[in-house]
């Protein structure tokens, strides 16, 4: 099993760095132009009075340094502080928009990441065939496209041949039941699921692809090969095993961000999740929200690559090893 | 065999993902109760609570109206008329007495009175952290319960906007409800109690959807439908989808000009028109004491700056007919408030050349003309990144000025940096909007031009153009308190006349506000000058709107959706079905291509 040390190591890290991240954080917003009260406000009137009121009440006149105390006091108690905007609690904004969008993204991760497992392996197998050929070129461009255009192509499609819901995550006239419920949200989820796994899967399957080529360039392969071992047992036990490794790596690191939303894509359908807070948040200025919730993202990230740190040892148990 | 195993597998993943999905399900079942769904598309709705909205909440809004009421609403054309207050007089210029309706009740059963209104205001002017709603009752000094049904409202100074522009927006709470509540901002209200026309059933939390029914015992008589849904947009193109696939009856507020021929060419649809409450203007920085290029304190440069700007050309130009230019710093939707005399500046190079002439600005050498104290008349001419599409407006200005020998540089500033630029008065020129918010009336679109709001970095006030008048300032006070209509009217149309002699904008245009409404199933859309779906008087619409009772019709839509979007079609462009076929046939190429070359090589790893 994995060493004590290497453990202990990868645990100081991520502390270090989530502290880090959290000073970054703080600073980022308060370095951005433009006194988020005044733009909010430009079009109500509001006195300068009014703008200062205001800014004394977020402390946004208070000393940088003390700001910063402040800031890291009420992080580390969970208290992200109050919207700008509506003047509730940050917290309550993230959460509900954390579950939708973790719903969407972990069906949107589990197929493309299985898809682009599988169509990465056939492509690696049979390269230079029809199937390989096609099957990347078709990746590779459906993952360069702009989602926003191909959220709204699905649509149009969806909408019009398909009869399915244009936008939003629920209907509310004629559902009942939890099988009802349930299946609403299926019709919902169908076009962002299919958008996002359409870009998605590109990137799983060309790493893929080259990690098992790389690994079938290895001296043991021919070795194997030579002992008779079968093709089957070949990819997966000798081929795939290998390969894997940077597979997760990739994998820990799309899990994270993905946390962040596809902005694109819910802004297009209205899913109601992280992108779409942060986009808003990003427009309104509203810095606790977009602390809060970038906050919430790279912390994510950090823990999904410290589990993936984790995971090497087990995968392979040369990585523990200086 | 593996590879068969693969194909099946992954064919199995994806049928039961969708399976559940792609089964039908009637859409809406229309035929009892009758729902009027919205869709809304400008700025969110980020809470319950109507003491906490603001101007992000644009969209809340209309849901606050929808549950509550104001003691004066707005009539389709955005005037006074009564609401929770039936009637009203003035004993004198400061004190106003209001006659309450006697009908009205809580959506919880509990009857209205006027303990309600006296509540209602003194918390307003008790709590200073509820920035908009305090703005309302600024001018208030007192509130007395003269009886159950009367109040007396006792202001500060005479106001001619208090009964027109504050009451439509100052929403009454119930005291029974709000009394216990301490800290008012962060109350989620989140089963909302007033008197409106429509009583709060759910939602589902920030920026997806209101649902509301009707209140059968509203006080000024039943809606026509049943339930009201309020559903939150990101996407105008997903909005029009929507509208053209029945899923919304009405869709609004604002569509954007490149979304309108996808509306007007489908049947059923009733694309409606309106100016919005706002418009879009070229400012100069003016400001004695700033540091943008000085030779814009001059009024005869920015006059005949003013003579080489075409306003109707850029209407075109920006909005491709959408919008309406207007050649006063009041938007076209206060008729009575524009004053019709003042017409756009001549637009004629020649004049503007001759006229920097006389004025002893001459053409240098490189073209561009210089002050008599050397200063090169060329300007930024900036752009916020949230009007991006102001750009073109902005180039186009640009070259007019290069041919009378003026610079200017359009480009694209982010939002919060052109707000710090214009508070420090370092910016020159720019293009940006003003926009109405929940106050409606003449005295914001004045206000900016006070010397109250040109004040030195960093405080900063509402001016960016610097613009110092005793007279116009006095003006300004004048109007707020003429109760006359005409008398204000007068004074108004002067102030105007006066920005206008000293060219401080250049007024642009007033967009039209665009909206979709499935016609071949409701009737009864309000006439007037507000869009229909506004942010303050939608009631109106709510109010008037009434389903076509056919049957036949009703069911039609439920079975097969696909049937009532046939037109639908022709909706998304031709280039992006062009885009389709040209991607499928880019990936046919590149696969045959790429597999033809590799033929000779071995294929499997050996």
């Amino acid at each position: 099993m994995a060493n004590v040390g290497y453990i202990v190591r990868k645990l100081s890290g991520l502390i270090v760095t989530t502290f880090f991240v959290l000073t970054f954080n703080f600073y980022l917003f308060r370095v951005l132009p433009g006194n988020p009260f005044r733009l909010l406000f430009r079009g109500a009137g509001l006195s300068a009075d009014a703008v200062r009121s205001l800014n004394a009440q977020f402390g946004l006149d208070e000393p940088l340094w003390v700001q910063y105390i402040i800031y890291l006091k009420n992080t580390v108690s969970g208290n992200f502080g109050l919207s700008f905007q509506t003047r509730a609690p940050v917290i309550g904004l993230i959460v509900p928009a954390l579950i939708n969008t973790a719903i969407l993204l972990s069906a949107a991760s589990v197929i493309s990441i299985v898809a682009g497992i599988l169509i990465g392996m056939l492509a690696a197998w049979r390269r230079g065939s029809k199937f390989d050929v096609s099957a990347s070129a078709t990746t590779l461009v459906l993952y360069s496209m702009p989602t926003f255009w191909l959220g709204l192509v699905l649509m149009f499609v969806g909408v019009i041949y398909f009869a399915l819901p244009v936008a939003g995550m629920r209907s509310f006239t004629g559902i009942s039941g939890i099988f009802g419920q349930l299946q609403d949200l299926a019709r919902h989820m169908v076009l962002p699921l299919l958008t996002l796994v359409l870009g998605l899967t590109g990137q799983y399957v060309l790493v893929m692809k080259g990690a098992l080529l790389d690994v079938f360039t290895e001296d043991f392969m021919v070795t194997a090969r030579a002992k008779g071992i079968s093709n089957r047992k070949l990819l997966w036990d000798h081929g795939f095993r290998n390969a894997v490794l940077p597979m997760v790596a990739l994998v820990a690191l799309n899990l994270g961000l993905s946390i962040g939303g596809a902005v694109q894509t819910e802004t297009v359908f209205s899913w109601p999740g992280m992108g779409l807070l942060i986009y808003r948040a990003i427009l309104a200025r509203d810095y606790p929200v977009l602390q809060g919730a970038f906050l919430v993202v790279t912390v994510t990230v950090i823990v999904a690559n410290f589990v993936a740190d984790m995971l090497y040892p087990l995968l392979d148990p040369r990585v523990t090893e200086q | 065999m593996m590879r068969l195993a693969i194909f099946y597998l992954t064919l199995v993943l994806l049928l039961t993902i969708t399976a559940p999905a792609l089964t039908t399900v009637p859409l809406k079942a229309q035929a009892s109760p009758v729902t009027f769904t919205v869709g809304w598309g400008a700025a969110p709705m980020d809470t319950l609570n109507p003491t906490a909205v603001t101007l992000y909440d644009g969209g809340a809004y209309v849901v606050m109206h929808a549950i509550y009421d104001t003691l004066v609403m707005a009539d389709v054309n955005g005037n006074p008329i009564p609401g929770l207050a039936q009637s009203w007089s003035y004993s004198n210029s400061t004190t106003i007495i209001f006659n309450l309706v006697h009908n009205a009740t809580w959506h919880d059963g509990q009857p209205f009175a006027a303990d309600d209104v006296v509540y209602t205001v003194n918390t307003y002017l008790a709590h200073s952290e509820l920035p908009i709603m305090r703005l309302y009752v600024e001018n208030v000094k007192s509130i007395t319960a003269v009886d159950p049904y009367t109040v007396q409202i006792n202001l500060i100074n005479a106001d001619a906007t208090f009964i027109g522009e504050l009451l439509p927006a100052m929403y009454i709470i119930p005291k029974h409800i709000w009394q216990d509540i301490s800290n008012f901002t962060s109350y989620t209200n989140s089963n909302p109690v007033g008197t409106g026309p429509f009583k709060f059933v759910s939602w589902g939390g920030v920026n997806t959807y209101v649902q509301l029914v009707a209140n059968t015992n509203y006080f000024l008589g039943p809606p026509h439908i049943d339930q009201l849904v309020i559903r939150y947009f990101t996407s105008y193109n997903a909005m029009a989808l929507a509208v053209q696939s029945g899923e919304i009856d009405y869709a609004g507020p604002l569509f954007p000009p490149s979304i309108v021929p996808t509306l007007t060419s489908a049947t059923g649809i009733e694309v409606v028109t309106r100016p919005d409450q706002r418009y879009y203007y070229f400012c100069f920085n003016g400001y004695p004491q700033g540091s943008g290029n000085p030779t814009l304190r001059d009024v005869r440069v920015r006059l005949a700056l003013s003579h080489a700007i075409n306003n109707t050309e850029l209407a075109q130009v920006t909005w491709a007919g959408y919008a309406t230019p207007q050649n006063t710093v009041m938007p076209l939707t206060f008729a009575n408030w524009v004053n019709p005399n003042i017409k756009a500046y001549d637009f004629n190079l020649n004049e503007a050349a001759q006229m920097l002439d006389s004025a002893g600005y001459k053409v240098g050498s490189d073209g561009i003309r210089v002050s008599p104290n050397g200063v090169k008349l060329s300007y930024k001419l900036e752009v916020p990144s949230d009007y991006a599409e102001e750009y073109r407006a902005a180039q186009v200005i640009a070259n007019w000025w290069k041919q009378i020998g003026v610079e200017a540089t359009p480009q694209i500033v982010d939002t919060g940096t052109l707000g710090d630029e214009v508070v420090s008065w370092k910016h020159d020129t720019f293009i940006w909007v003003w926009s109405v918010g929940e106050i409606i009336g003449p005295d914001y679109f004045l206000s900016m031009f006070r010397s109250t709001e040109a004040q030195p970095a960093p405080n900063g006030g509402l001016s960016d153009s610097g613009f110092n008048n005793s007279m116009y300032d006095q003006l300004y006070v004048a109007q707020e308190q003429a109760t006359d209509p005409a008398q204000r009217q007068t004074i108004i149309w002067q102030m105007e006349q006066i920005l206008h002699d000293n060219a401080v904008y250049v007024p642009l245009y007033d967009p039209l506000a665009v909206q979709a409404f499935r016609s071949d199933k409701f009737t009864g859309l309000p006439s007037g000058s507000l869009p229909p779906l506004n942010q303050y008087a939608s009631n109106n619409l709510f109010l008037s709107i009434t389903p076509i009772s056919t049957p036949v019709q009703t069911t039609q839509t439920t079975t097969s959706v696909s049937t009532t979007a046939q037109p639908a079609p022709t909706g998304m462009s031709t280039e992006t079905i062009v885009g389709v076929v040209a991607v499928i046939i880019i990936i046919i190429v590149a696969a045959a291509a790429l597999s033809r070359r590799r033929k000779g090589e071995p294929t499997k790893a050996q």
